[in-house]
């Protein structure tokens, strides 16, 4: 659905590249996240993708268009779901929706079923601007699905959200991608990118890193650790074992055997401390 | 049928902004100030503060300066009495007629404003107002009126044309920039470029709507001040043609920026330039060529046509066909510039 060769963007028109020598394909109705700090190329690369941006060096595909010349026809094949909410604050939340309509040629979805699964029918009537930052961003989601679009570009969709709104935004992704669309996921959120995505990459000053599962990266770079905390005569005392290691899993089965545990839990390594000892640079 | 889709929704978005009603309010304050501030026609009469020595026949000399009737005639009975009415009145001159050494004096008291030309005529039209006293004069004097045809408006009709040039047909030069960079900054516009619609839709349907700010204000103004002084169909061609021309030059001034502060250095450079025609439109003399170059000129004398009762329709239709083509030349060239810059 997705090819991208050797591609290249510099807002300066000269050898400072946004986007250095990127490389990936997404498959059709894969979920695939594009993961790194801001400024690391991931919206530029969106932006290229979604024709916001002009084509400067390199080769992109998207639903079957080249990105050198795309044809307007495309964009009935794609949704887009913008990190900034951007709505028309003085239309009313159905009004923005209708007019966004009526600019696609293909079949769409009735807003009003749109408004109710982001759960913001009860202000259907009411005009953007009054609405809270979070409502914005639920529309600007909402305008994404209008077309029921093959390929959805999804940029930080539950930023900014409570946890409740963004655990139902998250529930409409994953039912999206189950019903076969193919989803880029562009997110500094690990948590967001490992429960959604079939593979994810790594982006960092513009050149990715690395591409692969979030399962294959846990168990390639993860280590299998067991947090710990027991009582010794009065004292509470904590400790880490890696259940690899011989020698550890034995202290550990000491420590089960002979004292009061308190408190035990496996610990996985999380895409972020992968993301961490991959790149060397935080998510954040 | 998108580009409908496109206008109707500008159309209620700038109904709901401010921008549309204040240019509906500038046309109503200059309708107030056009019909109960400005008078139909300008007076030219000024005051003549005049006083006549004692030893001279005055009733012979007022009847001479009262022949001429371009300015009143106020008898006065001294020089002083003259200065304190000519600081009450700035729209008048004095003259004091006095005999010294039998010989009749002059003093003309002017304001201090006159220019020197004014001055020359005063002292010549002395001079020939006593040579026409002697016997051998005769007067040989043949005035000739090369356009014996020509129409006259009135003052405050004359006035309309520059309203209709600077706030009908300019309207969209300074306000669809405001439009595109409020899109902009709401980043609707992004929401717009993913969509399969057309570049060309959005910027047309944005002339749409200034179109009808133009026409609106353009009509209401004409209807109130001129009533049926004005051929409307004229106008109508006029309105629409030059209006879509200031809406393609203000798009095409956006396309170079991206935002409202940066484009607003060139617009208003552009909207002053343009102004500068209204100088020969009210001094017909002073018409040099690089005010007659600008597209404003023959736009203000079309938009004078259109309330004159023989009015020249070669020269009305000549600038409508021709503004017209300017329009879409400029459109088509800020179509082909935003494709690349509208969401960058």
């Amino acid at each position: 659905m997705i090819k991208v060769e050797n591609l290249f963007y510099s807002y300066t028109k000269d050898s400072k590249y946004a986007v250095d020598d990127v490389n990936f394909e997404v498959a059709k109705g894969e979920a695939f996240g594009f993961l790194g700090p801001s400024g690391a190329g991931k919206s530029t690369t969106q932006g290229i993708l979604t024709g916001l941006l002009p084509m400067q060096d390199g080769l992109a595909e998207v639903a079957g268009y080249n990105m050198k010349n795309p044809s307007r026809k495309m964009f009935n094949k794609l949704g887009v779901s913008f990190e900034q909410s951007n709505v028309y604050g003085k239309l009313t939340a159905l009004e923005n929706l209708e007019f966004y309509r009526k600019l696609f040629d293909v079949e769409t979805i009735e807003p009003n079923v749109l408004l109710e699964i982001v759960g913001l029918s009860h202000v259907a009537n009411k005009k953007a601007s009054t609405f809270s930052k979070g409502m914005k961003h639920r529309l600007t989601f909402a305008r994404s699905m209008l077309n029921k679009p093959e390929l959805w570009f999804l940029d930080e969709p539950t930023t900014g959200l409570d946890p409740a709104i963004a655990n139902q935004i998250k529930d409409v992704i994953k039912e999206k991608s189950k019903e076969g669309s193919t989803i880029f996921l562009t997110t500094h959120n690990m948590f967001i990118a490992d429960e959604l995505c079939d593979r994810v990459g790594f982006i960092i000053d513009g050149v990715l890193k690395l591409i692969d599962s979030p399962r294959n990266l846990k168990l390639k770079y993860g280590q299998k650790l067991v947090d710990i905390e027991y009582k010794d005569g009065n004292e509470i005392k904590k400790d880490s074992f890696s259940l690899i290691k011989e020698e550890e899993r034995l202290k550990l089965n000491h420590i089960i055997n002979n004292y009061e545990i308190e408190l035990m839990h496996t610990k996985e390594a999380t895409l972020e401390e992968i993301f961490i000892k991959v790149t060397g640079r935080g998510l954040v | 049928m998108k580009f409908a889709h496109n206008f109707i929704k500008d159309m209620k978005v700038s109904f709901k902004t401010f921008y549309i009603y204040i240019e509906i309010l500038m046309a109503l304050i200059f309708v107030a100030i056009l019909l109960f501030v400005v008078p139909e026609n300008f007076s030219s009469d000024i005051n003549m503060y005049a006083h006549i020595d004692s030893s001279l026949q005055s009733n012979e000399i007022v009847e001479a300066l009262e022949s001429d009737n371009s300015s009143n005639i106020i008898l006065l009975d001294s020089m002083d009495e003259i200065k304190y009415m000519l600081e009450e009145d700035r729209n008048s001159i004095g003259i004091s007629i006095s005999m010294v050494d039998q010989k009749i004096l002059y003093n003309v008291i002017l304001q201090g404003y006159e220019s020197q030309k004014y001055r020359n005529i005063i002292e010549k039209s002395l001079i020939a107002e006593g040579i026409k006293d002697l016997p051998e004069y005769g007067s040989n004097t043949n005035i000739v009126t090369l356009a014996s045809s020509s129409e006259r408006l009135s003052d405050r009709l004359n006035m309309l044309p520059i309203f209709l040039l600077l706030n009908s047909a300019f309207t969209g030069l300074f306000i669809v920039a405001t439009y595109i960079f409020m899109d902009k900054e709401e980043g609707t516009i992004r929401a717009f470029a993913v969509t399969p619609a057309k570049v060309w839709e959005y910027l047309l349907s944005k002339m749409g709507v200034m179109l009808v700010t133009g026409l609106l204000t353009g009509l209401i103004t004409t209807l109130l001040v001129a009533g049926l002084k004005a051929n409307y169909l004229h106008l109508i061609a006029l309105l629409i043609a030059t209006n879509l021309f200031g809406t393609s030059i203000g798009l095409f001034i956006s396309s170079f920026y991206d935002s409202i502060m940066k484009a607003m250095g060139a617009i208003l450079v552009t909207f002053m330039t343009l102004a500068f025609a209204t100088t020969s439109y009210f001094m017909p003399s002073f018409n040099p060529i690089i005010i007659r170059i600008l597209p404003s000129y023959p736009m203000a004398f079309a938009f004078r046509e259109v309330f004159l009762e023989n009015p020249d329709i070669a020269y009305i239709y000549s600038n409508v066909a021709g503004f017209t083509v300017l329009a879409a030349l400029f459109f088509l060239w800020s179509n082909h510039r935003f494709k690349k810059t509208l969401t960058v």
